[in-house]
């Protein structure tokens, strides 16, 4: 066994893993907040990728994408108030079911304001050179790691320990755990409940948007396209290992996947085709089977 | 000028449940008030209604009027109601049972300064030394007792001026309950609050208000201070319980049943 090429495929899956891991922090940031399972995410992703390429047509595309994080967040927001709130306190299944067809929504919407081709960052037309950002690819020693992977590491694994850090320490974490529990009981306290939560989908929107933009190729490998909603159906095995309510648990399962991606695409992939991408839902299968509530799911505080 | 008033107040649930049925009643600024009456007199829903959060159990007032220090707040959503100074602590004890206990006192002081907060935080932690213990374990492990002491606490750093209790007692030993009660006297009496005190345990509360209303399906069947009603036969037989004369023993096997409306 080569042990540069160990270490350069466990860099590259926990790059990929950090990506997963912004992404699925987020997703389970609504979840915890609102109860909705979000199946908009991975056209929350999409809509980030493409706002990102929109800016990428004007500016650079690193200015590019911080521009699209605040557009996320309206969106985001936006979301909440149009789809959420009008659905606040009917069955949790109605607002599911909502988001599911939001997906739909988006979907058609995206193809209709961007089409279907896939798109190059920062390009109009096939003619132009995409954009990327700067590019970090290094090789040491034999270990090669692209510029995609480098700024991933660099990117949205801080973000992610960021939003753990903040849902534990800062006063919006605790107030959007607080509200988490139960709504009623904060309003009593005079806690802002809707905004918390509405905070809590702009969040999300910018975390899809990170992931959708690097997912899609800011750093090299093409541009957003539909693809992505496929790659988007990730976060579902990753929110599952985790826990589903933890978004601790959500950042750890998606650096586990995003390592045992890299692996089996080293090691399995020639044996079995096709099998890297089965994996995560396999995991999800044996999560499911044995351990319900995941790698850091909340155990119920039950006193008798 | 009173600092609570309702008029007339009716309130359905889901459009048709009527709950209260044309309910008033007031509380003077610094005043301390029970609402006492048996489970689903429409207590709870008073409680509801005053602090707006009926929208949150799908309730609705159909005719009357709440107003806060002359403020009509009807219709006021929850959280411009508790911006008023209006606190209330709803029945269940409803801490937040995953957030450790200096969390749940964060959560309920995040509009003070910092530094106000830490000044409240370390009262509530002189008034309640085990707390203080218990700082750094989540809510839902703590007892009953605690949870109450941690929901005054909490209820303390909204800095009320109108602090609305609904069943504090509920669950709790007689002794803890005589504490709980004790511990809300103080609290009133040292910062000036007007208490509106919901209870079924109709001896403890006396100890501590100032006048009563007795609700009995949705609506207020007695009126009066408290003196009156310990005074009042029907009120002792029918709220306080076994004040038969002669004893348990005497006591008829099926109490006597009876109904003001």
């Amino acid at each position: 066994m080569d042990l540069a090429l160990v270490i350069q495929t466990a860099l590259n899956g926990l790059a990929n893993g950090a990506l997963y891991a912004v992404i699925a922090a987020g997703f389970v940031l609504v979840y915890r907040s609102t109860s909705v399972v979000n199946f908009a995410i991975a056209e929350f992703m999409l809509i980030g990728a493409y706002l990102t390429y929109t800016m990428s047509l004007f500016f650079p595309l690193l200015l590019a994408i911080l521009l699209a994080l605040p557009l996320a967040f309206i969106f985001g927001v936006l979301v909440e108030r149009g789809f959420v709130r009008p659905l606040l306190g009917r069955n949790v299944v109605a607002v599911i079911m909502a988001t599911i067809g939001l997906a739909a929504t988006l979907d058609g919407a995206t193809l209709i304001l961007w089409g279907p081709d896939q798109k190059a960052m920062g390009a109009a037309d096939i003619s132009q050179l995409p954009k990327e950002v700067p590019s970090l690819a290094f090789n040491l020693g034999g270990v090669f790691l692209s510029s995609k992977a480098v700024w991933s590491l660099i990117l949205a694994l801080p973000l992610a320990i960021l939003l753990v850090l903040a849902l534990k320490y800062s006063r919006y974490g605790v107030l959007l755990r607080a509200v988490s529990e139960s709504e009623t009981a904060a309003l009593a306290m005079g806690i802002n409940a809707p905004r918390v939560v509405a905070m809590a989908w702009g969040i999300s929107a910018v975390t899809a948007t990170i992931g959708g933009a690097f997912l899609a190729g800011a750093a090299g490998g093409g541009g957003p396209g539909h693809h992505l909603i496929l790659l988007g159906l990730i976060v579902f095995p990753v929110a599952i290992l985790g826990g589903f309510d933890s978004v601790p648990g959500a950042v750890v399962a998606g650096l586990i996947i995003g390592l045992i991606e890299a692996f089996s695409q080293l090691y399995l992939e020639s044996l079995l085709p096709g099998i890297t991408q089965a994996i995560p839902f396999l995991i999800v299968l044996l999560v499911l089977l044995f351990r319900p509530y995941g790698l850091l799911g909340q155990h119920r505080i039950e006193r008798v | 000028m009173a600092e609570i008033n309702v008029e007339n107040l009716k309130v359905v649930y889901r459009g048709v449940i009527l709950a209260l049925q044309g309910v008033s009643m007031r509380a003077g600024a610094g005043e301390a008030v029970a609402l006492l009456g048996p489970n689903g007199a429409g207590k709870s829903t008073l409680v509801r209604a005053i602090s707006g959060l009926l929208p949150q159990y799908d309730g609705r007032v159909l005719d009357g009027r709440i107003t806060l220090g002359g403020e009509d707040i009807t219709h006021l959503p929850a959280l411009k109601v508790a911006g008023l100074g209006l606190t209330a602590i709803l029945e269940g004890r409803p801490i937040f049972r995953y957030l450790t206990v200096i969390e749940n006192l964060r959560a309920a002081g995040h509009k003070l300064t910092p530094q106000r907060q830490k000044e409240l935080t370390d009262e509530i932690f002189t008034r309640f030394p085990r707390l203080y213990e218990r700082r750094f374990e989540q809510g839902g492990y703590l007892s009953g007792g605690e949870q109450q002491m941690l929901l005054l606490g909490m209820a303390l750093l909204t800095e009320p001026r109108i602090l609305v209790v609904d069943e504090p007692s509920l669950g709790l030993s007689p002794k803890l309950t005589e504490e709980v009660m004790r511990v809300l006297d103080d609290l009133r009496r040292d910062k000036g609050l007007t208490l509106v005190l919901v209870e079924q345990n109709a001896r403890a509360a006396f100890s501590i208000v100032e006048r009563v209303y007795v609700m009995e399906q949705g609506r207020v069947v007695f009126e009066g201070t408290a003196q009156e009603a310990q005074a009042d036969a029907d009120v002792m037989e029918f709220y306080l319980g076994g004040a038969v004369a002669g004893g348990f023993s005497e006591a008829k096997r099926y109490r006597r049943r009876k109904r003001w409306v």
